[in-house]
């Protein structure tokens, strides 16, 4: 079969694939399947919103509901409905998340507090920001758990083991009554255990920078390249003639590291520790944050020594003092991001470096951007990109409510 | 001769006029006479003294009447005197067998010859390399080798390790003011990309649209393809060169890095690329330098004091090469011990103009044996040694994990013989030594830990020493790598006297290293570790202070801001660690004073006279220049430093300092226009239906069976399935696989439900599982079997009509109908035949699809 057949409104009920008889299960009950896609109706839609909000086909009386909502123009109300079952935490968002949580950007990892976070969040219809700086996280409060702890990501794995629901157990907690870091060192999902792990492990703490603009502004460093801006915070480890040859610096590393060491210097005080001969991995390892009492020994002061490694590399580059970063962005190209016109671009530690990417226009138009795809499974072309920003702003006139998102989504893509 | 000792130095190293009235004679001779001169003045040069080859210093001695007169004198003697006054060096010449003045090189009485440098300032302990004795040869004075800068060197050796205790400073420059110079005129980019639109744009749209443009379906940055052709000019102009087009990034990223050409041809697409950017550099009128911009007075290297690379721990260097030739195929040992171990460049070998040798395929640079044996001379003699290096490897990729390094220095016969070998593997350094415990290999080898990843494609300063109380040891920028000598407390053993020294490669010629070696030392000791971290700090290649004039600006004479600038590598100049200083008046000797501050924002450089595009590390400064904030007559303005791309070279380039603020003078600077991004490119033809993915699958079948999905069994198959199910939507990557996996997961929830009496019950109500399959699967129980499936797939007739978007139920019966008949006919149990039947129906496109 070709994907031609799947998007041909036109196809006759008579068309059939050519299939062996003898296949117990297989494509060969796709017959005349999608042979009228183009003339569904609100039982139709009500179906296509289910498959793709919750990623389950509805129940008979489910379908009716919905479609008589969805004829009673209440979208809204269907979308609701699918949102209520429990695979649009426990599948849909679960694995909408999961490969924002490691480096190799799997899905086939197990649930973690990143995870759990961002479900917990859209579940309760918390203004979405929050995931990037608010002291929060999100627990179960199922029995028979292991407690949640900062060595091992034990409790999420049983409860996801156990099969309980995500949707009625999850209960949010201050991240920092759980983690143990101060409260104003908790950063959302930044300083989740499971980001710290994957983004803080060894390193220079520049990963947490980048996967976080990847996953959360839908950005590559190679998005946001400027070789115009001021190179005055780019680090020492950082060869200015890579190879021998300064023009690959010039015209290439300066233009990301410009932008990113001023914003990553946020998380100078973290680090993901384990012992690296008993646990090579880190699986056990915990994340870790230096307060005012904690002076690092090679360096002297709160700042973790990886940022400060390799100083012999390009001497004349930025020594880290602090945790205080800047957003050389808010100039230049990458203006167009729409910075938060009220916060001042600049400030100390994760959280307000968090809330600096939270509050851009490419934060909101990201997370519609991540729902258009999960919900109508293709990239948006041509109208669509109206609509996103449409969708857009109507995420930030609803207090930033990523079911809202959901809703006007599967509305847009719930077919004719 | 006490009166010529140590007191008459100051910190400066330089001599103050003494008590000898012979001086002022001298000093007027030596200006006037080179040896062979005549009393005219007029200076002929007689052929050079006899290459170096036969001088044996062993041989050559003091023989004057008066032993030395101070501890100086003496330490002259030795460091100095016996290397130049042989007859085939200066004392051909400056002898005191009515020789030419000055008689430096005389042999009667060394107190005569020390006054004779003394009184005749030959030389500046202070910065040896600023020697009188120095600038002659460079100048083209009788120098003993073709090059000679290799004199300078070695001459500048010598005098270094006599001024090594005589308690002079290194690095203490007098600086005085350069020639005032302004800025001059030179092309910029006009504001409008009109010319740039009709000459380079098209082409770059042409051949570069498909990845360098927003709209492109693999967009790259930067977008100099932009449908936009702002954006385009924008992204442009700092890979475009004006002043000297097929020095443009577009134009050499298509010659030399092959990126991309067009027609198979990449000559040709660069020289396309050079005249279209030749073309709209042709539209431009040279304009004069930005009037608006506050701009310090201009400089060029040519005007830049050089920082003398005084402060190096030389003391038992054997053999140095520091790569200054720039051309021929000789890199000259400069270390002053005879004799010299001179290498020569054979096969893929560049110079870099900011000295050095670059290895490529099949290059090396290799003494030969006679000259070699120096090295192993010098080393028997102490037992220990070490190699001293900056090197910038190409990669961290090169060289075999299997005792196998790329050969970076080597003193061997052949792949498999060898005294010692500093080499690469991958981003480990690797130390060969032939000892007592070794094979002829000089195996086993020291390595630096993997996971540290020590070499990286940089320039590094690598020391690899060996003594026998320590082994083997490792030092990279300065700092011990902490990896131990497998075979510690070895000795020195079965050297071969007949091998070579040899960069980049093995003498075989089957070792490649790819990478540039800067410097190259060779010690007759193991360095101490604070020696490493010296030489380390120190630093390598060509040091200058350029001085850049704000006089004017801030309304102090002979005020500066000054930077130490070095050519970083062959395209750029390293600017660093700026200071304000104000100079004396060289006529009068006084110094202006400063009242207060003067406030200074945003230091820019510029160069050829336009500021530089790329890498204003100093844009943001924001201090205050303040005569009371000096230490010894510097305020340091930063400690960071920067690389600046080179245009013209080092001789042409001509650079100057802009700022934002600075006194009363400020300069509003405009912000770049940023035109607003062009929307992502579209894609065609994406299906609106797509597949669901794994745990879709997974939720679904549990939706479909009610067989929870902690089921044992069911989990267990989802465990070893989910990878092989679908992670995408989309259905272009839909494999057989996929189809696999899924099949496995639906007869393994299908049994689970068949195999639960209860739920069995509750979801094929009225069928008969303990009949047989004949009796089972009548016309009824077929009806028990498939309605409930079709019912769960929502494929069924809801409320009397089916849904549009759903199979046909009347062939989904159809189909499931035959297959119980075949299954049935076939002999099939009742239990598998429903199970059967309802993976058929839940492993198919119906459930997959949404």
């Amino acid at each position: 079969m070709t994907t031609q057949a799947f998007i041909s409104p036109g196809r006759s009920a008579g068309w059939r694939p050519t299939v062996h008889r003898r296949m117990v299960s297989g494509a060969l009950l796709l017959v005349s399947l999608f042979a009228s896609i183009a003339m569904a109706g609100f039982r139709e839609q009500a179906l296509q919103i289910h498959n793709r909000v919750a990623g389950v086909p509805p129940s008979e009386a489910v379908l009716l509901q919905m479609a008589s909502l969805i004829e009673g123009g209440n979208v809204a109300g269907a979308v609701e409905v699918a949102m209520d079952n429990e695979a649009f935490y426990s599948v849909t968002l679960k694995n909408m998340a999961t490969p924002w949580t490691n480096r190799e950007q799997t899905v086939f990892a197990p649930l973690n507090d990143y995870t759990a976070t961002f479900i917990g969040l859209v579940r309760d219809e918390d203004d979405f920001r929050k995931i990037l700086y608010d002291d929060v996280l999100y627990i179960s409060n199922a029995g028979g758990l292991p407690a949640y702890a900062n060595n091992n990501n034990n409790h999420y794995e049983a409860l996801e083991t156990a099969g309980h629901s995500l949707k009625n157990t999850l209960v949010r907690r201050d991240q920092s009554s759980l983690n143990g870091l101060p409260a104003n060192a908790t950063s959302g999902v930044l300083t989740t255990r499971a980001a710290a792990k994957a983004f803080f492990i060894a390193g220079t703490n520049r990963a947490m920078f980048r996967f976080t603009l990847l996953n959360h502004l839908c950005r590559d460093l190679e998005q946001v390249h400027d070789t115009s801006l001021v190179p005055d915070r780019i680090r020492q480890d950082v060869s200015r003639s890579p190879g021998g040859d300064s023009r690959v610096f010039l015209n290439n590393c300066i233009g990301c590291h410009n932008g990113m060491d001023p914003m990553a210097q946020a998380f100078a005080y973290y680090d993901y520790e384990f012992d690296v001969d008993a646990d090579p991995e880190g699986i056990n390892g915990s994340i870790h944050y230096n307060t005012e009492a904690d002076i690092d020994p090679d360096t002297n002061s709160r700042v973790e020594k990886k940022y400060r490694i390799n100083a012999s590399t390009f001497r004349y580059g930025f020594v880290t003092p602090d945790d205080q970063w800047q957003n050389y962005w808010r100039k230049g190209q990458n203006a167009a991001l729409g910075w938060d016109a009220s916060l001042p671009g600049a400030g100390n530690g994760a959280s307000s470096m968090g809330k600096e990417l939270a509050h851009s226009r490419a934060f909101a138009h990201c997370q519609v951007e991540k729902v258009f795809r999960n919900v109508c499974l293709r990239r948006p072309t041509g109208a669509d990109h109206a609509k996103l920003d449409e969708f857009t702003d109507s995420f930030a006139a609803n207090d930033y409510n990523l079911k809202q998102v959901f809703i006007e989504t599967a509305d847009y893509c719930k077919g004719p | 001769m006490d009166t010529l000792s140590q007191p008459y130095f100051h910190s400066r190293g330089h001599y103050r006029p003494g008590l000898l009235v012979l001086s002022l004679l001298l000093t007027t001779l030596l200006a006037l006479a080179g040896c062979g001169g005549s009393s005219s003045g007029a200076e002929t040069t007689p052929p050079n003294p006899p290459p170096n080859g036969g001088v044996d210093d062993d041989n050559f001695s003091y023989k004057g009447t008066n032993p030395a007169a101070t501890a100086d004198v003496l330490k002259f003697q030795t460091e100095l005197w016996v290397k130049i006054a042989p007859e085939n060096r200066c004392g051909s010449c400056h002898n005191d067998n009515g020789g030419q003045q000055p008689t430096f090189a005389r042999g009667d009485d060394i107190n005569l010859a020390y006054a004779a440098v003394i009184d005749n300032g030959l030389v500046d302990l202070g910065n040896p390399s600023n020697s009188r004795l120095v600038t002659r040869v460079l100048g083209g004075h009788n120098c003993w080798a073709a090059d000679p800068v290799v004199c300078g060197d070695i001459i500048t050796t010598w005098i270094a390790a006599w001024a090594e205790n005589t308690g002079t400073e290194a690095n203490s420059v007098v600086l005085t003011p350069p020639e005032e110079r302004d800025v001059s005129d030179s092309k910029s980019f006009p504001d409008s990309p009109g010319a740039f639109a009709t000459t380079v744009y098209p082409l770059l749209t042409e051949y570069c649209g498909s990845c360098h443009a927003e709209g492109a379906l693999t967009r790259q940055q930067p977008y100099f393809s932009s449908t936009d052709v702002n954006v385009a000019y924008e992204a442009s102009k700092a890979r475009m060169r004006l002043d000297n087009p097929g020095a443009s990034r577009f134009v050499q990223r298509l010659g030399i890095d092959f990126h991309n050409c067009w027609d198979n041809d990449c000559a040709a697409s660069a020289t396309a690329m050079r005249n279209a950017i030749q073309a709209f550099a042709d539209t431009i009128e040279p304009t004069v330098v930005d009037e608006n911009l506050i701009m310090s007075k201009a400089v060029g290297l040519g005007d830049a004091f050089v920082v003398s690379s005084g402060g190096r721990i030389d003391t038992d260097l054997i053999a140095k090469y520091e790569f200054k030739t720039g051309t021929g195929s000789i890199a000259y040992d400069t270390s002053g011990v005879e004799p010299a171990t001179n290498l020569i460049l054979s096969g893929n070998v560049g110079w870099s103009s900011a000295w050095g040798i670059r290895i490529d395929s099949n290059g090396k640079a290799q003494a030969s044996v006679g000259e070699s044996r120096k090295i192993y001379n010098q080393i028997r003699v102490t037992g220990e040694y070490s190699i001293e290096a900056w090197v910038i490897p190409d990669n961290a990729a090169q060289g075999e994990n299997d005792n196998n390094p790329a050969r970076i220095v080597s003193l061997s016969g052949s792949a498999t013989e060898r005294n010692f070998t500093l080499g690469q593997y991958n981003a480990n350094y690797s130390f060969m030594n032939r000892t007592n415990q070794s094979d002829a290999d000089g195996l086993p080898e020291l390595a630096t830990d993997d996971n540290d990843e020590r070499l990286q494609a940089t320039l590094q300063h690598v020391v690899a020493t060996f003594d026998p109380i320590n082994g083997r040891r490792i030092y990279v920028n300065g700092e011990f790598t902490g990896d131990e000598d497998p075979t510690p407390g070895a000795l020195l053993e079965d050297w071969n006297d007949s091998f070579a020294l040899v960069v980049g490669n093995e003498v075989s010629n089957n070792r490649v290293w790819l990478g540039s070696m800067r410097f190259l030392g060779i010690h007759n000791r193991a360095m101490a570790p604070e020696d490493i971290l010296k030489n380390f700090e120190v630093g390598v290649g060509a040091r200058y202070l350029l001085l850049f004039n704000v006089s004017e600006l801030i309304n102090v004479p002979l005020s500066f801001i000054v930077f130490e600038v070095q050519q970083f590598d062959d395209y750029g100049y390293l600017f660093s660690q700026p200071f304000f200083t104000i100079l004396a008046d060289p006529e009068t000797g006084t110094t202006a004073q400063m009242t207060g501050g003067v406030d200074v924002e945003g230091i820019r450089i510029g160069i050829n006279g336009a500021e530089v595009m790329v890498g204003q590390v100093f844009a943001n400064l924001n201090t205050e220049l303040r005569q009371d904030q000096m230490v010894e007559g510097r305020q340091v303005l930063s400690t960071l430093g920067t690389v600046i791309e080179a245009k013209r070279g080092p001789e042409l380039d001509e650079f100057f300092l802009t700022f934002d603020r600075i006194g009363t003078h400020s300069y509003e600077r405009p912000e770049p226009t940023v035109p607003t991004p062009a929307a992502p490119a579209d894609v065609e033809g994406q299906a609106l239906i797509g597949l669901r993915t794994f745990a879709e699958i997974n939720a679904t079948l549990s939706t479909l069976t009610t067989v929870p999905s902690t089921n044992a069994a069911v989990a267990e198959t989802y465990t070893n399935v989910q990878q092989q199910l679908p992670t995408q939507p989309n259905m272009e990557g839909f494999l057989a696989a996929h189809q696999m996996g899924v099949t496995q997961l639906v007869v393994s929830y299908c049994n689970a439900l068949i195999s639960d009496t209860g739920r069995r019950g509750s979801f094929f109500p009225g069928f008969n599982f303990g009949a047989g399959a004949g009796t089972a699967f009548s016309s009824t129980g077929r009806d028990q079997i498939i309605e409930p499936l079709l019912e769960k797939l929502l494929a069924h007739e809801i409320e009397g009509s089916k849904l549009d978007v759903q199979a046909d139920p009347d062939e989904l019966r159809l189909e499931l109908d035959q297959l119980i008949t075949r299954l049935v006919n076939g002999g099939t149990g009742t239990t598998q035949t429903a199970m059967a039947t309802c993976a058929a129906a839940f492993g198919g496109a119906v459930m997959l699809l949404q």
